[in-house]
């Protein structure tokens, strides 16, 4: 294996994937709430803005990101925290996605029992509304991390491919195939696989327990 | 415990149905009663709150909810009211007892509210219990149990008794009963079955088509022109509140206040309090004395007067008790039925149910 230890940026990986998804999931569980039991004036507009990231290019959220970043002076560009910003703008629609249909699925009336017994909206929130839709809520963020995992376009452009600094997983096996390393190459994939799997197990394993 | 006075006007549109209501009342105890498809429910939901787009004046108890001309519209949350939904909606994220004390921050830290209604629905055995392994019945006491322990002003019920079969119902609604005798709480109970309208209500409300059509006794209104057409689609009944004397031939026999005696099925001990109910079409009429009938209960009446009513005729009889029996009109004619005729009525053992 080339300079960087395949476990460094496994851990790497890992990092940027948890870091993008704990820093969503609040902002992603109120627009989710709020895009499943709120009708308001251009909801179909904020839904259509919310979904962009998922269609377009990754590539052009990533050069998005890299003008908003350098405009707004922040010096995250070809850092691993620039990797974290790609992870979330590409993630994004998906966890809003998730924790929307999440919301969706739980019966408006334990909310309204809820308010009868007193609970303001806050505490039913909390208390009502955000366990019940939880299987759903960690579904989705499962979701998310593991696209996270492998984002690769608009982590390039932002992030650069800096090997121990920013260079993932998918990126690590795009710059071992450009240099026809393929034996690292493929050592990387198969620690994708297996970081996905993993994943995709916990996420179905969770959302059979909610069905049981 | 009195109750202040109840006014309530709202005008709510829905797809195809409007709910236009103005109506008040004093009594603590109300019933709404009416088909289905009458607006009870999104009639009982204007007095929660849950629908902002109602034009609604809800002064409940003597507490004003809710004024658009004065300003005032109290939050769900804050309005106090234990309101238990048709499908009892309990929390299944929470156990028994998590579910009743969601409602405690608004009753406060004691807790005495909670310990009093897990007292008078005797849920004390299955507080640890998930609310997925309650039976129908069970449900029903621990979502009225959780109303309670908020420490309402009023209790809102809508339909407590109807997803359960009729044994069942006959099991809870003696807690219903309790609630209603105990804690004194001004309630408004949704029902479509005449027998709970008469065993639960002071005033009955009756609804229909998204208007109010009567208001008045549950028993007389019931029974009211404006009424009968609803009540004979819901299967009117004679409900009569009766003692248990003694066991006789496998079942046992009871007498009401004013001294009707009838044989019903089932055992009862000597003493017990029973409520019956009969269905009007389930009441046979002989003119005359009847021969030997298989029919354990043979009781001679009067009739009070006669009500025409399709192709059919009511006959409000005087049996000691109030009764009401439906023949058609040709039987009627045949048995040349006139007020103040006497007759007797014939109740089969078997068409006597048990209420509670």
């Amino acid at each position: 294996m080339s300079e960087t230890p395949l476990l460094a940026i496994t851990a790497l990986t890992l990092r940027v994937a948890a870091v993008a998804t704990l820093l969503l999931l609040p902002v992603a569980v109120l627009l989710g709430f709020a895009l499943a039991r709120r009708s308001f004036r251009g909801k179909a507009l904020v839904q259509a803005l919310v979904a962009l990231p998922m269609v377009l290019p990754p590539v052009a959220v990533g050069l998005a990101i890299l003008l908003a970043v350098s405009a707004l002076d922040w010096p995250i560009a070809f850092t691993w925290w620039g990797a974290v910003a790609a992870a979330v703008a590409v993630c994004f629609p998906l966890l809003v996605r998730g924790c929307e249909q999440a919301f969706a699925e739980v019966d408006p009336r334990y909310e309204q029992v809820a308010r009868s017994l007193g609970l303001g909206p806050a505490r039913s929130f909390l208390r009502v509304s955000l366990p019940l839709a939880r299987r759903g809520v960690l579904y989705g963020a499962l979701l998310a991390f593991t696209r996270a995992l492998g984002e690769f376009g608009a982590t390039a452009i932002v992030a650069g491919i800096i090997p121990g600094r920013t260079e993932t997983l998918a990126l690590g096996i795009y710059s071992r195939v450009q240099l026809g390393d393929y034996r690292a190459a493929l050592a990387l994939c198969i620690a994708s696989f297996a970081l996905a799997l993993v994943a995709m197990l916990a996420a179905e394993g969770w959302l059979r327990r909610g069905r049981a | 415990m009195s109750a202040g006075a109840t006014r309530i006007r709202a005008r709510l549109r829905r797809s195809g149905f409007t709910l236009d209501v103005d109506v008040g009342w004093s009594e603590r105890v109300a019933v709404l009663f009416g088909p289905s498809g009458a607006g009870k429910t999104l009639f009982l939901e204007t007095v929660l709150g849950l629908h902002r787009d109602a034009e609604a004046h809800v002064e409940l108890a003597g507490e004003l909810l809710e004024d658009p001309g004065r300003g005032v519209r109290v939050p769900v949350h804050e309005r106090r009211l234990g309101w238990v939904p048709q499908e009892s909606a309990l929390f299944p994220h929470l156990r028994v007892e998590g579910n009743l004390r969601l409602g405690l921050a608004r009753a406060g830290g004691d807790g005495a509210q909670l310990r009093r209604a897990v007292e008078v629905l005797e849920l004390g055995g299955l507080l640890q219990r998930s609310v997925r392994e309650l039976s129908g019945g069970e449900r029903q006491r621990v979502a009225l149990a959780r109303a309670l322990a908020s420490d309402p002003r009023a209790l809102l019920l809508d339909e407590p008794l109807a997803s359960l079969d009729l044994p069942l119902r006959a099991r809870v609604l003696p807690f219903l009963l309790r609630v209603r005798d105990e804690l004194g709480l001004p309630m408004l109970v949704i029902t479509h079955d005449p027998d709970e309208a008469i065993v639960l209500g002071e005033i009955a409300i009756v609804l229909d088509k998204g208007s109010v059509v009567a208001t008045g006794a549950p028993r007389e209104v019931l029974w009211s022109r404006a009424v009968l057409p609803l009540s004979e689609a819901l299967g009117l009944e004679n409900v009569i509140e009766a003692r248990a004397t003694a066991a006789r031939d496998g079942g046992a026999e009871v007498e009401t206040a004013r001294g009707l005696r009838l044989v019903v099925r089932g055992s009862l001990a000597p003493g017990e309090r029973v409520r019956l109910g009969v269905r009007a079409e389930d009441l046979l009429l002989a003119v005359g004395e009847p021969g030997r009938l298989s029919a354990r209960n043979v009781l001679p009446a009067r009739v009070a007067r006669l009500e025409t009513r399709g192709g059919d005729v009511l006959v409000h009889l005087d049996a000691g008790e109030a009764l009401v029996a439906r023949v058609t009109e040709g039987a009627a004619r045949d048995l040349g039925l006139e007020a103040g005729a006497p007759v007797h009525v014939v109740v089969k053992a078997q068409a006597i149910r048990r209420l509670a």
